[in-house]
């Protein structure tokens, strides 16, 4: 965004990471599955791009891709118009689960992405604390992920992610594992963290719900091999009310994209029936 | 994994600890009682188990007079100096090997042929070759240990390393970590618990092949004292030196897992 010429209002937002004919085939011969069909997606800076679609669709192979922990068969994922070669700390990653380093305190996994990306150790704690203050868990800095709730170690998770200042965050269905009062409660520090830094993210669910409270984008994909069926633009990120899961507008296109869902589930089942 | 280490998880209650005892009270009172003589004589004759008081007896005759003209400290000092060799060496070599193994495609193909092919062997079949090779001296009774220790320790520390969660590697790369540092701090920590397992295996084993090296060609340690008591029919002094080394197993076992405990406190438990 930091051009020569300022960006007039109104003109399309800068392309923070596309996905250029993205195809994804695992193994080879008869035994050859297609995951992704070609896809090209756009996600724009500062935007909050949510991929809902059946299970097995190639929503996680998108974002690994993206993360550079897998490669596409053919066509390519960039980041500012340059490839995406491998994983890269401008690109955060948060999982559902299992990804904490069990063996180091909260803030020692905080503090590893600032550490691994040369900064000295006094420092590096220094924003663990402060990123450990933004998800509530500065009392917890000297306790093990193992003592910690599956919120909060989602939480340690997240701050871990932002530590690294990343450009853009991608993430795996990160409440996935949790029970419903605490995904609600997260989902808004969520909401309250991307509002305060705009950060642009990928984020994979299969909650509707959770798209539409969260998402400027919704992405819906098809059953596999997954190809991107619908785009919505929901209106829910930019509110402060989490009331607005109530409108009329929120249950409209609760509606439509659970009709879209519903097919695409539906065609997941057959296929796994006709295996 | 878990299950095994009770008093980290609080699994030790109170009550199973005073069941504990009274199995131990009970075992004790059965050898009271068939070496005690409640009429002509006990129901076993001492030849072949003295009463718990006279082995006691024997015990502290043997910290006062030695044993052939060796003090028991001397015995029991040569038998936790071979051990302590050939578990050290075994340690400080197979391990990191084993990492290494785990890192690296290649290195495994190497070392996977000897190691998988000498794993089943028992080892105790090369002592005389050993002896011809090397002499009766310790250095015969270290090899044949740490022969027989290298293919756990070096196969569990890269079974360890290869079931390390890939989420945490991929994490540690989304972090920028290098390749240097994922080993150690990511790794290294998570093949931790995998490796005291094994380590404490090993302990028991090493144990069970000190005694087996030391009943051949030797003229001090605790399992010679007993093997050679065994020749004068003096079972007050096998007795103790049974005693001795199983003593030795337990404290061994305890020190590895009050270590495990400390080092590797989050083992078996997710994040």
């Amino acid at each position: 965004m930091q051009g020569d010429i300022p960006a007039a209002s109104g003109a399309a937002p800068a392309v923070k990471a596309r996905f250029d004919k993205v195809t994804k085939r695992f193994g080879t011969g008869d035994n050859a599955v297609q995951a992704l069909e070609p896809i090209s997606l756009d996600i724009a800076e500062n935007a909050f791009v949510c991929l809902v679609g059946p299970s097995g669709c190639g929503k996680s192979t998108l974002l690994n891709i993206l993360a550079g922990f897998e490669k596409p068969t053919t066509g390519q994922a960039l980041m500012d118009g340059t490839p995406v070669r491998g994983p890269d700390p401008r690109r955060g990653v948060v999982f559902q689960q299992g990804a904490l380093f069990t063996w180091m305190s909260v803030r020692d996994n905080v503090a590893f992405g600032p550490l691994a990306t040369g900064k000295p150790s006094a420092e590096a704690a220094r924003i663990a604390d402060r990123y450990l203050e933004m998800v509530g868990l500065t009392a917890f800095a000297k306790r093990y992920p193992y003592e910690l709730s599956g919120g909060m170690q989602q939480r340690v998770g997240i701050a871990r992610a932002l530590a690294n200042d990343p450009e853009i965050l991608l993430m795996d269905e990160p409440f996935a594992a949790l029970d419903a009062q605490t995904r609600e409660l997260l989902q808004e520090e969520i909401k309250r963290i991307w509002q305060s830094t705009r950060k642009t993210v990928l984020w994979i669910t299969h909650s509707i719900e959770e798209a539409l409270f969260l998402a400027t984008d919704i992405v819906v994909m098809s059953a596999r091999p997954g190809r991107i069926k619908a785009r919505l633009a929901p209106q829910f990120a930019l509110s402060e009310d989490p009331a607005v899961v109530a409108s009329v507008e929120f249950v409209r296109m609760k509606a439509e994209i659970f009709g879209l869902l519903r097919e695409e589930s539906l065609a997941a089942q057959r296929q796994e029936a006709g295996r | 994994m878990s299950s095994l280490a009770t008093p980290r998880d609080g699994g030790r209650t109170s009550r199973s600890l005073v069941i504990n005892l009274g199995s131990f009270a009970a075992l004790l009172l059965l050898w009271v009682l068939v070496t005690t003589p409640f009429g002509e004589r006990p129901l076993v004759a001492p030849l072949f188990l003295p009463s718990p008081g006279s082995v006691w007896d024997t015990f502290l005759m043997l910290l006062k007079n030695g044993y052939q003209g060796k003090t028991l400290g001397y015995h029991l000092g040569i038998s936790l100096f071979r051990f302590g060799i050939a578990f050290l060496m075994s340690v400080v070599v197979a391990v990191p090997l084993g990492l290494w193994m785990g890192m690296n495609e290649t290195v495994k193909a190497v070392l996977d042929p000897p190691i998988e092919i000498s794993r089943p062997m028992p080892k105790l079949a090369l002592l005389p070759l050993l002896i011809i090779w090397f002499g009766i001296g310790e250095v015969a009774k270290v090899v044949i240990i740490v022969l027989a220790l290298f293919p756990i320790l070096s196969i569990s520390a890269m079974q360890a390393v290869r079931g390390v969660g890939r989420r945490k590697v991929q994490a540690a790369l989304a972090l920028g970590a290098s390749r240097a540092m994922i080993f150690r701090r990511v790794i290294f920590p998570a093949s931790l618990p995998g490796i005291f397992t094994s380590v404490r295996v090993c302990i028991g084993l090493g144990v069970t092949m000190l005694v087996g090296a030391e009943m051949i060609a030797t003229s001090a340690g605790i399992a010679y004292m007993a093997m050679s008591a065994s020749d004068f029919l003096l079972t007050n002094v096998v007795i103790v030196g049974a005693l001795i080394m199983a003593a030795l197993g337990y404290l061994l076992d305890l020190c590895a897992r009050a270590l495990e405990n400390r080092i590797v406190h989050w083992g078996g438990k997710e994040g």
